[in-house]
């Protein structure tokens, strides 16, 4: 029984690294497609701006693709937008997997009457402190969370924050964080 | 406003704010004074986190009230995990962070000041694998990091609710009523939003500290283009597009700020299995 639940789980999750199959997709620019998911790869053909292109997987900062010409490769993964605008979007993820909250036979999501968190929702709310504590006492320790992370191989980088890009409001300034100058 | 960039601390601002209004003159505050207030900031910032996490708790309480805990202890615990491992990449390691999934079908994430973070189901469904959740909580870690809600309610025009914050300050009393104003304004304040650009900050922030965690930095922008491909009549997405600019200029500013500089922690895992283990089972209707 229980080996039967992790091999649906199993499944689950290969159907997850597989869900961007069949998303079709639009360039936000002109893109250079190239043969592997690197800059310096071979470009194997330039894809116009507003090129509807198929979407096969995600690598990183790197989406493999089919070209309408069928050309396959690898764009930069935010030269692409989602969805191909037409109705039918935002099918994805471990809901879509687990057939939750579908109505109609479109396949799109569509939660309606939506209850608990709306704007009016917020402004009426009243306090809950017995599921606070159920949430304070659910917390995970710093020992905890380094076991979990070793569980999984995640490892620890000194990464400095990023800027503000020119032209848009100032970054973070006055509040250099210690990070940026190492752990 | 000429007043010097600099001195922005929160601490210096809540006595600065404490003024009497008719001594609230930039221009006219002399240097000196400003150097003593700056002594004094130290204590009150010391006072000011506790405050901050006592306005956090009861907002916090506020949004269970809206919308109760997912009643699946271990997924509960898994996101903690998750939440705590990224907290300790940031620079505010030992805040007693809480996270937790709200049992409502509306597409959201929240944080409350002191480090009370909440994503909702309906946003956990829509997320392919760990290293997304990781996307989601750290952006929210970052407005605690920077107090965005903290500051937007000190902001806040109303009339004597920036002595009530700073009462709480000082005086520290479990739950007077000026605790119970500003925790009120506080819930408000999640049905209006924040200002955009606290929002651009913590997406920019967001990545960082989910690569410094180990994660694929590109699973946030892959959220965004995930809630950029839906219906945006879909009334579960209603509040977080109403209180957040649209997916595609967060992908578009995200994209600026990124440009390569994370690619080389591009590689480091997402962690679809161990996301459906514990999120999985839950997520059934």
């Amino acid at each position: 029984m229980k080996s039967r639940v992790t091999i649906c789980l199993y499944l689950l999750a290969l159907m997850l690294s597989s869900a961007a199959a069949a998303e079709s997709a639009i360039t936000v620019r002109a893109t250079e497609l190239k043969k592997e998911p690197y800059a310096d790869a071979e470009t194997v053909a330039t894809l116009p701006d507003q090129a509807r292109v198929e979407i096969l997987r995600r690598q990183g900062g790197w989406t493999q693709i089919k070209a309408q010409s069928a050309t396959q490769g690898w764009v930069r993964m935010l030269s692409l937008r989602l969805g191909d605008g037409t109705a039918r979007k935002g099918d994805s993820g471990i809901g879509s997997l687990l057939n939750v909250a579908r109505s109609g036979s479109s396949g799109t999501t569509v939660a309606t009457g939506v209850r608990g968190l709306t704007e009016e929702d917020l402004r009426n709310a009243r306090p809950n402190p017995e599921e606070l504590r159920k949430m304070e006492r659910l917390a995970a320790t710093p020992r905890d969370a380094r076991k979990f992370a070793v569980s999984a191989n995640l490892g620890s980088h000194q990464v400095g924050y990023l800027p503000a890009p020119a032209g848009s409001a100032p970054a973070s300034s006055g509040n250099k964080s210690p990070w940026g100058d190492g752990l | 406003m000429t007043f010097p960039e600099k001195i922005r601390g929160s601490a210096l601002l809540l006595l600065l704010v404490a003024l009497p209004a008719g001594a609230f003159d930039f221009n006219r505050l002399d240097l000196n004074k400003i150097g003593g207030l700056m002594g004094k900031a130290k204590d009150v910032q010391e006072v000011d986190e506790k405050g901050e996490i006592q306005i956090g708790q009861g907002v916090a309480a506020n949004l269970l009230g809206a919308a109760p805990l997912v009643a699946d202890e271990r997924m509960q615990k898994y996101v903690n995990q998750t939440g705590r491992w990224l907290a300790l990449h940031t620079e505010r390691p030992d805040l007693d962070w809480h996270f937790g999934v709200l049992d409502s079908p509306n597409i959201n994430a929240f944080a409350t000041p002191g480090g009370y973070i909440f994503i909702t189901r309906g946003l956990l469904l829509k997320l392919h694998n760990e290293a997304e959740l990781a996307g989601v909580l750290a952006h929210e870690i970052a407005h605690v990091l920077r107090r965005h809600h903290l500051n937007a309610i000190q902001k806040s025009a109303r009339v004597g609710l920036v002595a009530d914050v700073l009462s709480i300050a000082t005086q520290n009393k479990q739950h007077s009523e000026a605790l119970d104003k500003v925790i009120n304004a506080g819930t408000e304040l999640y049905a209006r939003g924040l200002d955009k650009d606290d929002e651009f900050e913590a997406d920019r922030m967001g990545v960082v500290i989910a690569a410094r965690a180990g994660y694929d930095p590109y699973a946030l922008p892959a959220v965004l283009q995930t809630l950029d491909a839906m219906n945006p009549q879909d009334s579960g997405l209603a509040l977080m597009f109403k209180t957040h600019p649209a997916p595609a200029s967060r992908l578009e500013l995200l994209d600026k700020a990124m440009q390569s500089s994370l690619d080389p922690y591009a590689g480091q895992p997402t962690l679809a299995a161990r996301f459906v283990k514990f999120a999985g089972p839950a997520m059934k209707p």
